[in-house]
């Protein structure tokens, strides 16, 4: 009850500053102003009081009371008290019940905002298009417009249809679908193959099917060449890579397998992996996951698997 | 150059287009030089250079088996050596520095002509041993082991069902000692592996995983809460599991209150 009694005086202090020839004409703006303060100042008592525990508010009272007995006129503050309890009785509960769920609606807010801004910065971070890559296939493309320069156009191609979905600024909007993916997947392994030769036998073995689900963009891209970078490349004689996709217990599986150096427990798992991980988690919460496995015959499969879905066609 | 036999070099790069490149360029830079040999990876790189022993050896940064830094300290003395490189940044400006020449991917004539003029200088002289490059090279671009610092297990392979699977040490809750194997628990699935608690606790990151009983590793990140039974013994409660981990007396100052 003090804050409003200051207030006026802080306001009276404010005009006094002023020249008198304005008084005259600010009164009114003044009075409105003092109106909207006490009215604000109200419902930040009254929040107070929905809020505050019992115990806070019969020490605050017996303070009062105390101050009062001091002024020798009880009567005003024994009256506030009883108020504000029956106040705090009626509409605390309902009140501080409004204020809780706002704060929660806000906190849901943010956390779904914080997501979303988090998934798209770990996307950017996946889409990444290695220098190494570009460098290396536009050199292959050097070469090849001096000896087979209608090879060396279909590889431009294939670069061309790499970079064209795989560069974040020029992804289609909307949700990226598997078919878009495996695309994306087929044009990198089709430069790779060019350039490694029968060092890498690349298949892809999706059913038409299933190109219309909804599949998270440059995952598939990452465990492709994840498989080259450190299950082939590395091998001298390389070997096989097949991306492949299934229905599995209603969820959508995406494989990839190769035949090369096999997974190392002690390599970090390499920052693609755990970006896969951590995106599915905000995407998905929980119901995806990345399986990293060892075949029978060796090399590394990585599985996907996503709550299966399909992209609504377009009228 | 009349009297002294024509110049021997060897190309080496995992992929052919690129060492055909290579050869097509020094064939018209310089008519003289004898190609005499070219390898597919570092290794291949190397026993073709002790046996044909060529005066420039070409070597591309990334190879398979052994990389282009590995196999230059191989031949570090033997032969001048020409780095080859399509982007790395920091090898670039490492040779920028030193004596040693690099070409960039896809070769530019130009720059294979300066290459060629400045090796008919070198030839003269003996191969730089490059021994400061080579330390610093590797150190930056894992070509030597022996640098990195120690690695830990980030990965778990394991039987579940019938398949091996590889588990990322970040999904698992525990490992339980359980007669002859040791119990792997994640939040969804268990699984068995041979190696015992103590090879583990050797291998896994000592920041991750802590030891609680002679028979139990935990992560950390995991636990939830530790509480005492009414013997006054530590029980560790894990996020994901009903399973509670009893902390053996010699293990329990972990949990001291702060």
């Amino acid at each position: 009850m003090q804050d409003d009694q200051t207030t006026p005086y802080e306001q009276r202090s404010e005009t006094r500053k002023k020249p008198i020839s304005m008084q005259q004409s600010d009164t009114k703006q003044t009075l409105r102003e003092i109106g909207d303060a006490i009215v604000v100042l109200w419902w930040r008592f009254f929040d107070w009081l929905a809020v505050v525990p019992w115990k806070t508010l019969m020490i605050v009272s017996f303070l009062g009371m105390m101050l009062a007995g001091m002024m020798n006129s009880p009567e005003p503050m024994i009256m506030l008290i009883v108020a504000s309890c029956i106040i705090k009785v009626v509409a605390g509960g309902k009140r501080s019940a409004e204020l809780t769920a706002s704060r929660a609606t806000e906190r849901a807010e943010t956390e779904q905002l914080e997501r979303t801004v988090l998934e798209a910065r770990m996307e950017a971070l996946q889409a990444q298009i290695e220098p190494h890559f570009l460098f290396n296939t536009l050199a292959s493309i050097d070469q090849l417009i001096q000896t087979d320069p209608p090879r060396a156009s279909k590889m431009q191609q294939s670069l061309i249809r790499y970079l064209r979905s795989a560069m974040p600024q020029m992804r289609e909007g909307g949700r990226p679908s598997l078919g878009q993916q495996v695309s994306l997947s087929s044009a990198f392994l089709e430069i790779m193959a060019v350039r490694m030769e029968e060092r890498l036998q690349p298949k892809v073995n999706v059913p038409e099917g299933l190109k219309s689900a909804v599949f998270p963009s440059m995952m598939l891209q990452t465990l492709v060449e994840n498989a080259i970078k450190h299950g082939l490349e590395p091998k001298a004689e390389g070997g096989r890579l097949e991306i492949s996709a299934e229905i599995i217990d209603g969820k959508l599986a995406v494989h990839v397998l190769d035949t090369g150096m096999g997974f190392v427990p002690k390599s970090g798992g390499g920052v693609g992996l755990a970006n896969i991980r951590e995106r599915l988690k905000v995407l998905y919460n929980g119901r995806a996951e990345l399986i990293i496995s060892v075949p029978p015959e060796g090399g590394t499969l990585a599985t996907i698997q996503v709550p299966y879905e399909v992209i609504p066609a377009k009228p | 150059m009349n009297h002294s036999p024509a110049p021997t070099a060897l190309i080496a790069d995992d992929e052919r287009l690129m060492r055909e490149q290579i050869t097509a360029r020094l064939k018209e830079a310089w008519p003289e030089l004898i190609i005499v040999g070219e390898a597919a990876n570092g290794r291949e790189a190397v026993a073709m250079a002790r046996s044909q022993e060529p005066d420039i050896v070409f070597l591309d940064i990334r190879m398979p088996e052994m990389d282009g830094i590995q196999a230059a300290k191989a031949l570090a003395g033997q032969a001048h050596v020409v780095f080859v490189t399509a982007y790395d940044q920091y090898a670039i400006t490492a040779f920028e520095q030193g004596a040693v020449d690099y070409l960039l991917k896809p070769a530019d004539p130009e720059r294979v002509a300066l290459t060629c003029q400045r090796l008919r200088e070198r030839l003269t002289q003996k191969p730089d041993p490059m021994e400061g490059l080579l330390a610093q090279l590797s150190q930056r671009l894992g070509g030597g082991m022996e640098l990195k610092p120690r690695e830990y297990l980030r990965w778990v392979q394991a039987s579940v069902g019938n398949s091996i699977r590889m588990i990322p040490t970040s999904d698992i809750l525990f490992f339980r000692a359980e007669d002859k194997y040791t119990r792997v628990q994640t939040e969804s699935f268990e699984a068995l592996i041979r190696k015992p608690i103590k090879e583990l606790v050797d291998e896994l990151d000592p920041d991750e995983f802590w030891q609680i009983h002679r028979a139990i590793l935990v992560r950390i990140e995991a636990v939830e809460q530790v509480s005492r039974d009414f013997r006054g013994q530590q029980i560790v409660h894990v996020k994901g599991s009903s399973e509670t981990l009893e902390v053996s007396r010699s293990f329990s100052h972990l949990f001291k209150q702060m």
